[in-house]
């Protein structure tokens, strides 16, 4: 069951992106070899870890500033400015080749998973221990950064609701009363 | 004015909880309720005004027009006509602590931010009066507080200062450490009582069929 799902994100996600972002976006799309259920939006890619690097660090870190600024509501359109892109690529080849090396010995142990069917439980346990523990050092750093930068979407709909529903509320309340001199303007 | 306040079920707040031994929330949750304050601060001044604040505890909480406009002008030490995070935090720790049953606690914890809320002359000094009118904020019985100004007016003013106060949270304190004390060994008792039964039916049955006694210490 797992093969299906690695390999379909393997063919659908990797043949689409430009070289500029195939690096960075390709660690998310690789990812799923260890964490196949990992739904990750495309728009999310690009948040790599402070510990791989400076310039990577530094332009998520400008994300995340931007995002916590709420200077705008285009968070995610800042990012994918070309001008982000160009200095990526200049500043990170080194990185970016050390986590492709990775990425090719996590894949490669993926796709032994599913050559060999009969073989899968020792194989399996060892390939998925060690995609594991590569994994976690490589993409889902950015991941687990961002879940711990930001908070559990759940939680913020369920904020959003509800201060949507007060906010009509208050709305339907006051709005006789705009426009009007200020007397009360409590129901 | 009903004494006992519920958050509605399933609203954001009721999701939230106090540390029980300091009553104050942890960062994460601070962290939650800043971005929640920020939805509902649409003129985005870092305020709430009075509309907001009343429609926001008129959902969230089962106070009355009054309950709440007396809240926000404790609330509102400044006179500003708003709210800002602040007060709206130390609300949201006050509210918890009432849902929480952790009233005791936090005024012994806090006692300092409470009396200068109570306090709201400014004269350092609370009178009974005060007391009563917020006594549907930290769930003070009429007879408590009769007991209060009774006991720890020491100085004979008929008003608190900051150090009869702070002996009554103390003395609250203790009387709630006292009562957890007697439920716990009350229900240490009734599974002693439990044990007990069952050890006795348990040796009748066996009496009947083999003749033997089981001992406490198999069981």
């Amino acid at each position: 069951m797992e093969e299906k799902p690695f390999k379909a994100s393997l063919g659908s996600h990797g043949s689409d992106k430009s070289s500029p972002d195939n690096d960075i976006r390709n660690l998310w799309t690789r990812a799923t070899l260890s964490q196949p259920k990992l739904n990750v939006p495309r728009s999310s890619v690009g948040e790599n870890s402070d510990m791989e690097g400076g310039g990577i660090g530094r332009k998520s870190r400008r994300w995340y500033n931007q995002k916590a600024g709420r200077d705008s509501d285009g968070g995610w359109e800042e990012w994918d400015d070309g001008e982000d892109k160009g200095s990526f690529k200049q500043e990170d080849l080194n990185e970016s080749s050390l986590l492709e090396l990775e990425l090719r010995r996590a894949s490669s142990l993926g796709s032994r998973l599913g050559e060999d069917v009969d073989s899968v439980t020792d194989t399996e346990m060892s390939s998925s221990e060690s995609s594991l523990s590569i994994s976690k050092h490589t993409p889902h750093r950015a991941y687990w950064m961002e879940q711990q930068n930001r908070l559990p979407l759940p939680l913020m709909e369920l904020m959003e609701n509800e201060a949507l529903e007060i906010l009509t509320k208050a709305l339907r309340s006051a709005a006789p009363l705009l426009g009007r001199p200020c007397s009360c303007s409590l129901p | 004015m009903s004494a006992t306040m519920k958050l509605k079920q399933g609203s954001f707040l009721w999701y939230l909880y106090l540390d029980k031994l300091y009553c104050l929330l942890s960062v994460r949750n601070v962290k939650a309720l800043l971005e929640y304050f920020h939805l509902l601060d649409v003129h985005h001044n870092n305020t709430l005004n009075d509309v907001l604040f009343y429609h926001f505890l008129h959902h969230v909480t089962s106070w009355n027009r009054t309950q709440i406009m007396i809240v926000f002008n404790m609330l509102d030490w400044n006179a500003m006509g708003e709210i800002g995070f602040d007060q709206f935090y130390m609300l949201v720790c006050i509210l918890l602590a009432q849902q929480n049953h952790l009233e005791e606690q936090f005024i012994f914890r806090h006692s300092r931010p409470v009396f200068e809320l109570l306090d709201l002359d400014g004269e350092l000094r609370i009178g009974a009066e005060n007391f009563h009118m917020y006594n549907f904020l930290f769930n003070i019985k009429k007879q408590d507080l009769r007991e209060l100004y009774h006991d720890f007016d020491i100085t004979g003013d008929r008003r608190l200062n900051y150090k009869e106060f702070k002996l009554f949270t103390i003395f609250t304190m203790d009387k709630y450490q006292e009562r957890q004390k007697a439920e716990k060994d009350k229900d240490k008792g009734k599974k002693d009582l439990l044990k007990k039964k069952r050890l006795h039916h348990v040796n009748v049955s066996l009496k009947q069929f083999l003749g033997i006694n089981v001992s406490e210490s198999r069981l």
